[in-house]
């Protein structure tokens, strides 16, 4: 119950500040709009009436994709730093919840946030194309839930650096575009690269879009397992981190 | 069983080569207010989040409730609400409401179970007419009462205050005095407070503790460091300006200086006041007012600074 309430705490939160931020907030989802429309125009004028249904959705299924885990790769690293620079991350740490909870609060937040407006637009671009995609959604979200896990995992990492050493934007981008790399390589059945965070879970739901692949349920195990051990991997690097910064009294200083 | 809601017991932590806490030990009980005093960078914010368990120490022992802050933290802190020095500690692209009900809900309460103590605190603080308002549009002094009020939403026993008054009016800082003194009554809180602002914890605090240099170096009540630093000094307005006889008389009894018809005088001890008062009285001299002078807290601050420099 308590988890439910930090959730919903987290919610309101982004609520809130989405409402605040207006402006940003209008901005955002009329450049998610063009991003589809140029999508599904862009594409249309390339391939003319010869192209096929199936690449489109891979593209769309690709840009939800990676929309989804730049949001949970970046999370926490971020929102350690703005809350060091607002002055609010130690009041965070008052919580007898966890810092760490409150962080994955927030990511989760995050990601279900974007996917809900991300859908929205999805649906008014088909909606003024007139041209109607046939992504199976759930399975979609479902899939991009369980294994972007695995990158809230790095995150968490990521976050535990930003509370000693504060700015890590360039670490982000070197990690933002080695992932697009990454997620090019061959994952099923096991390889080296399959025991990557997210690029076993990213190659399913690739798959799944451009040709309606499916996978024997110990694949799913296996990104469900990839997740979990990524996300606790993160998890403790963060809270060894988080004992150093306490011994150097790093908390709330930016 | 001690009555100590906070027992720092030999408290130490460097940082490099510099030693920020040297070795301190104090107790808070229940339903006290004790301050914390003492120049800039003496320890008094090191000590307080390391009471938080924000800060990990070297050696000693910090028990809070009985439990220890390094063994129990998360118990430790469900009952205590905070206020830092230098940081925000609520959102200010939010309201006072919103801020409470988040703070509430990171503490994995509901906004609803905590609903009516929301209201009662702003309305308390005087803020329920601005609770919907932004914080960023607030004054210095509303900010830091939002604060408190997100401080106190989850009705915590122990409070640490570090600084919460910096920066803030007079008005607006015997506000906040005010109502810690009331809650400290009603609710039976336990505070501990820093604070640069003398005429605040004077007037806020039952027990004094002044660090410098990471070291305790008065512990004592509001009452006995007045006592120890107390200046016995008189301030005797005449009718007339004395004669050098006069002035010669009282010198017998104290350090005399005069200005005008105003004779102040310096007594080792009260009870000299007496023949004072005889050499007046013989003398034929009227007196238009009598005061005694006592030293402020900033007075025994300096002084006991300046004592323990010798």
């Amino acid at each position: 119950m308590k988890m439910i309430n930090l959730l919903t705490a987290e919610a309101k939160m982004m609520y809130w500040s989405l409402r605040r931020y207006f402006f940003n907030t209008v901005a955002m989802l009329v450049a998610m709009f063009l991003i589809f429309m140029g999508l599904f125009w862009g594409v249309k004028s390339i391939g003319g009436t010869g192209i096929s249904g199936d690449s489109l959705d891979s593209m769309l299924v690709g840009y939800i994709l990676w929309v989804s885990a730049m949001l949970a790769l970046q999370n926490t690293g971020t929102e350690v730093l703005s809350e060091s620079q607002r002055g609010t991350l130690e009041q965070l740490y008052l919580s007898p919840m966890g810092a760490e909870k409150i962080f994955f609060g927030r990511a989760v937040a995050n990601i279900v946030f974007n996917l809900i407006f991300i859908t929205a637009m999805l649906y008014l671009s088909m909606f003024t194309t007139g041209r109607w995609m046939s992504i199976n959604l759930p399975f979609l979200y479902g899939m991009v839930l369980l294994s972007t896990l695995s990158l809230v995992g790095i995150s968490f990492m990521l976050g535990g650096i930003s509370l000693i050493h504060k700015r890590i934007g360039a670490v982000n981008g070197i990690l933002s575009f080695g992932l697009i790399g990454l997620m090019l390589l061959p994952t099923y059945p096991v390889t080296p690269y399959s025991f990557l965070p997210f690029i076993a879970g990213a190659a399913v739901i690739r798959n799944n879009a451009v040709s309606g692949a499916t996978y024997p349920l110990w694949w799913y195990l296996f990104v469900a397992a990839n997740s979990i051990v990524y996300l606790v991997l993160g998890l403790s690097i963060f809270k060894v981190i988080e004992k150093k910064a306490r011994r150097l009294n790093k908390m709330g200083q930016y | 069983m001690s009555d100590s809601c906070i027992q720092v017991s030999n408290l130490l932590k460097t940082y490099k080569d510099i030693t920020a806490v040297n070795d301190i030990s104090f107790e808070v009980q229940q339903g006290e207010i004790l301050g914390i005093l003492g120049p800039n960078g003496s320890g008094k914010t090191t000590t307080m989040k390391s009471i938080l368990g924000l800060i990990e120490f070297d050696s000693g022992e910090i028990l809070v409730n009985g439990m220890n802050i390094q063994k129990e933290r998360k118990r430790i802190i469900a009952d205590v609400g905070a206020i830092l020095e230098g940081a925000r500690n609520i959102y200010w692209y939010l309201s006072p409401r919103e801020n409470l009900a988040y703070f509430a809900g990171i503490r994995g309460i509901a906004f609803k179970e905590v609903k009516d103590r929301a209201d009662y605190l702003l309305e308390n603080l005087g803020l329920i007419d601005d609770a919907d308002k932004e914080v960023r549009e607030f004054s210095a002094g509303m900010k830091q009462k939002s604060a408190m009020a997100c401080a106190f939403i989850h009705d915590p026993s122990i409070l640490l205050l570090d600084e919460p008054t910096l920066g803030l009016d007079v008005e607006i800082s015997r506000t906040i005095r005010n109502w810690l003194t009331e809650v400290v009554k009603k609710e039976k809180k336990t505070i501990l407070i820093t604070s640069h602002n003398m005429d605040f914890v004077e007037s806020t605090c039952n027990r004094i503790l002044i660090i410098r240099n990471g070291e305790i170096i008065s512990h004592e009540t509001l009452e006995s460091l007045k006592e120890k630093f107390a200046r016995k000094l008189f301030r005797i307005t005449l009718e007339k300006e004395p004669s050098i006889q006069i002035l010669d008389s009282l010198d017998s009894i104290g350090n005399v200086s005069c200005d005008g018809n105003t004779v102040s005088i310096n007594l080792e001890n009260a009870n000299q006041i007496f023949p004072l008062v005889d050499v007046l009285k013989k003398a034929g001299v009227k007196l238009k007012d009598f005061r005694t002078e006592e030293n402020d807290l900033e007075e025994i601050f300096l002084e006991v600074i300046r004592e323990k420099t010798q």
